[in-house]
């Protein structure tokens, strides 16, 4: 991922877990984790290697920083960047076009949820 | 008061020192602690959370490693140096084989240099029907050509017909390619490698074929084995092929060290 802008390339489903968690607000990692493994969060189960790798990498990309607050002395917390944002809301805006089109082709239902 | 960890807990911060240096030193304690949020975590049961943190440690293990070496040795100035340091060292190993092996070849030539220039001349004044009635070839012996390193000599006509030689090969006189007489015919000298026969029993020899002017024009070949010679290029060149694998040995050792000396060094959060 080109640090300084939104990716224009899908995100995996591990970054897009992240950053769709941190989008609620700052998180701690096990937050995250719990967040990312729940339907709404994108179903996906990550342990701590996935989580802090995904982490390492967003941050040097400049999407996602240390807020530098902790609860704990092992416990830091997390927080979207507006470029993280911006990389989320361009993945959230490709899914949404392929959802639609995925509508409009009768694979999904018209009008609910899938 | 600090909670005692768990057996768990101790065999995943044993796994920990598993991932590189760098990756450990940012993010161990973050990941024990998320390793310990989640084994409280009354959501996940340990039937889940065993297989997940085996499959993360697994890809995430490899993942790292992999990003560590990419961000060790993945350098665009480390690998030019690598590149350049590597042409330099084929260059040089190149020349410790060619060099060698050009001496060598050119040096096989001297005595039938000297030996094709003498009987020329004399022929240059006789003819090379009479020069060999004369007896210029006699009290040299018989050389067979297929095992005997000695020099000969061989004398054709102008159309290239052999007509005097001390020299057999399976109990026949060989000519050389009509194409030597062409070139020594307009440039007085030729001097070639010249196989007359091909296959398991190669015979390969150094000729040196000079032009015989005169009354009775024609040619004198002289010929020696280049048996011993190629054996001493075939060690040139396996010794320069073990000088340029030494070479590219050292060259990925020092890149390898000199990679991972400057690499870039975790920054950790005070």
């Amino acid at each position: 991922m080109a640090s300084g802008t939104a990716s224009p390339t899908p995100l995996t489903p591990a970054v897009f877990a992240v950053l769709l968690a941190l989008a609620e607000g700052d998180k701690h990692g096990y937050a995250i984790m719990k967040e990312a493994r729940t339907r709404e969060g994108g179903g996906v189960p990550m342990g701590p290697g996935t989580l802090y790798g995904t982490l390492d990498r967003l941050i040097r990309d400049g999407l996602v920083e240390e807020t530098g607050v902790t609860d704990d002395e092992r416990r830091r917390y997390y927080r979207l960047k507006a470029l993280g944002r911006t990389t989320l809301a361009a993945e959230l805006e490709r899914l949404d076009a392929a959802v639609a089109a995925a509508r409009s082709m009768g694979l999904l239902p018209n009008g609910g949820r899938s | 008061m600090t909670a005692v960890p768990s057996r768990l807990e101790r065999v995943y911060a044993q796994a920990l020192r598993l991932y590189p240096a760098t990756f450990r030193r940012t993010y161990a304690d973050p990941m024990r602690q998320a390793f310990r949020d989640a084994l409280s975590d009354d959501t996940l049961s340990r039937r889940r959370l065993v297989p997940l943190i085996l499959r993360d440690l697994l890809t995430s293990l490899i993942k790292e490693h992999l990003a560590m070496l990419r961000e060790t040795y993945a350098r665009p100035a480390l690998l030019f140096n690598a590149l350049v340091l590597a042409g330099i060292s084929t260059v040089l190993a190149l020349a410790l084989y060619v060099i060698p092996q050009q001496v060598l070849r050119t040096g096989a030539d001297d005595p039938q240099v000297e030996m094709a220039t003498n009987l020329a001349a004399r022929l240059d004044f006789y003819g090379v029907n009479d020069g060999l009635r004369q007896g210029a070839l006699l009290n040299t012996g018989t050389v067979d050509m297929a095992h005997s390193l000695s020099p000969f000599l061989i004398v054709y006509d102008d159309q290239g017909r052999a007509l005097g030689s001390n020299a057999q090969l399976d109990g026949q006189t060989p000519v050389p390619p009509k194409g030597v007489f062409d070139y020594v015919r307009t440039h007085g000298e030729e001097r070639v490698s010249w196989q007359p026969v091909y296959g398991s029993h190669a015979v390969r020899i150094a000729a040196v074929v000079e032009r015989v002017n005169g009354p009775q024009p024609g040619f004198v070949l002289a010929g020696r084995s280049l048996r011993e010679v190629e054996a001493r290029t075939d060690h040139v060149q396996n010794l320069a092929g073990l000088a340029w694998l030494a070479m590219m040995g050292l060259i990925v050792v020092g890149t390898a060290v000199f990679g991972w000396v400057t690499r870039k060094r975790a920054i950790v959060a005070p």
